[in-house]
């Protein structure tokens, strides 16, 4: 898929790794989104959530999670921009196997499933959220959700192609259904992508000596798909 | 008794035995046949039914279902920061490259690219303004005042050039703090102080990660530099509204796990 694809979806471009760069954009293994926060002020927990696929647009991936596809949540703890423990997650049978968080048998742009690591597993989910609870506090859910991501993608555009002289359109009405153009709109309003959510407790992740530009002690993370080769 | 009758009673004695003497050949005598893996017997050297010796292992014979983890995976997309590669990756083989790499390799690979990139976005604006892009360029953002406390010259001291903000986006990770409350990024009290900012301590679907980009990106000294001001008083605005796309979220949430809403 070439630039020739950005032209079947109206010469769009993408948003927040939404509807991705050639050669992910539309496939399975498109990553939409990704989260990572605490679930309440001062919890222990932290939560990862990674968005894949999205029906934002018509004719892309969207529905069921793929057997070749490995999902892979990456933990820099003290550092250096290489993971030094990964979350993976992957499907099999109608079900989603966590792994980790455990050192990778390899970093990079290769992997193996961490198979001594089980994290646990969930049946994934319908409409409905089946949530599985671990014994050591660990919480997991596979499914379609709402997209939460929003941005008035159009008149990002229509931006950046310099065809809006007077850039992004004012704040409407979030009740009315905003036929009238000259207010913004999320483009995202309505979109479904298909979720895999992880709560775990920090301890399972250990301390970190990685800092963010205010100084602030952080985990630097990032995820990646990878398909069987 | 008559001879005669004694020889045929002696033959019907022998009679009666040869037959009893065939159907004992019947019964006793076990029908021989030749071991297979698929006869439903333990036989031959299996150690299980119709497996173990030379037929299947019995392991597998016993668990067909176990999912099969083996293999090896190779990346095809990735993510850190919401936007980074959409915003500043020029093109469809940037972006393909951005999604195959490693965020320690991506300063080296990208930062360039991405500061030229920013800079692109401001001559757009300067054309539509009528104005000379040279004289129109990434002006230091807040994040400046927020490290350095408040300027008073225009920032030409402001440490958070294009080169900086740049490189920061180019090493495109999601920093996620254990003990501090997620906040993308909050300007605190605003300008000129930015009293109690933080930022860059994780992302909830609830921050406003494209607002908080296009201010970084565009907003300049006070975050507000292209918002559609109305510099000659007419009523009309003379500067593009850069700084906010105007949505904020519409997606319902949930205060439990998993915290997204079902699907619409």
């Amino acid at each position: 898929m070439g630039l020739g694809a950005l032209a079947l979806v109206g010469g769009l471009l993408v948003a927040a790794d939404h509807i991705d760069a050639p050669s992910a954009m539309g496939t399975t293994a498109d990553i939409a989104d990704f989260y990572a926060f605490e679930p309440t002020e001062g919890s222990d927990n932290t939560v990862f959530a990674v968005d894949l696929q999205s029906n934002v647009l018509p004719d892309l991936a969207y529905g069921t999670f793929d057997e070749n596809v490995l999902l892979e949540i990456n933990i820099d703890t003290d550092n250096d921009l290489v993971e030094d423990l990964v979350i993976q997650a992957i499907p099999r049978d109608g079900k989603m196997y966590f792994f980790g968080p455990i050192a990778p048998s390899e970093t990079g742009l290769n992997g193996t499933i961490m198979v001594d690591a089980p994290l646990g597993s969930v049946d994934i989910s319908a409409e409905t959220a089946i949530v599985e609870s671990t014994g050591n506090g660990v919480s997991l859910f596979a499914g379609p959700r709402q997209d939460a991501f929003f941005f008035d993608f159009f008149q990002f555009n229509k931006v950046i192609g310099g065809t809006a002289p007077l850039g992004f359109k004012p704040a409407g009405d979030p009740n009315s259904t905003d036929d009238d153009d000259e207010t913004a709109v999320d483009t995202f309003d309505g979109a479904n992508t298909m979720s895999i959510v992880v709560e775990l407790p920090n301890s399972l992740l250990g301390t970190t000596t990685g800092q963010n530009v205010l100084g602030l002690e952080v985990y630097k993370t990032w995820v990646t798909t990878n398909v069987k080769q | 008794m008559k001879y005669k009758n004694i020889k045929y009673t002696f033959l019907s004695l022998l009679a009666v035995a040869a037959l009893a003497s065939c159907s004992d050949d019947d019964d006793n005598t076990p029908v021989v046949i030749t071991p297979t893996c698929d006869d439903g017997i333990m036989n031959g050297d299996e150690t299980g039914v119709d497996c173990g010796g030379t037929c299947t292992p019995c392991e597998e014979a016993m668990e067909p279902d176990a999912p099969d983890f083996t293999g090896i995976y190779a990346q095809v997309d990735f993510m850190g920061r919401p936007g980074i590669n959409t915003v500043l990756s020029a093109d469809g083989d940037i972006k393909d490259l951005h999604n195959m790499s490693i965020p320690s390799e991506m300063e080296a690979t990208f930062q360039a690219a991405f500061e030229i990139r920013l800079e692109a976005y401001h001559d757009v604006y300067a054309n539509i303004l009528g104005a000379d892009p040279d004289a129109v360029n990434y002006e230091a953002n807040i994040l400046g005042d927020i490290l350095n406390g408040p300027m008073d010259d225009g920032y030409t001291n402001n440490p958070v050039s294009a080169t900086v903000l740049t490189t920061v986006l180019a090493n495109d990770v999601l920093e996620v703090a254990p003990n501090l409350p997620t906040t993308y990024f909050n300007g605190g009290s605003g300008a000129p102080n930015y009293d109690g900012a933080v930022g860059l301590t994780g992302r909830t679907p609830e921050d406003d990660v494209i607002d908080v980009s296009l201010i970084l990106l565009f907003g300049g000294g006070d975050g507000a530099r292209f918002s559609g001001q109305d510099t000659d008083d007419d009523g009309m605005a003379d500067l593009p509204r850069l700084t906010s796309d105007g949505v904020g979220l519409t997606a319902t949430l949930g205060t439990t796990f998993p915290y997204l809403g079902a699907p619409e």
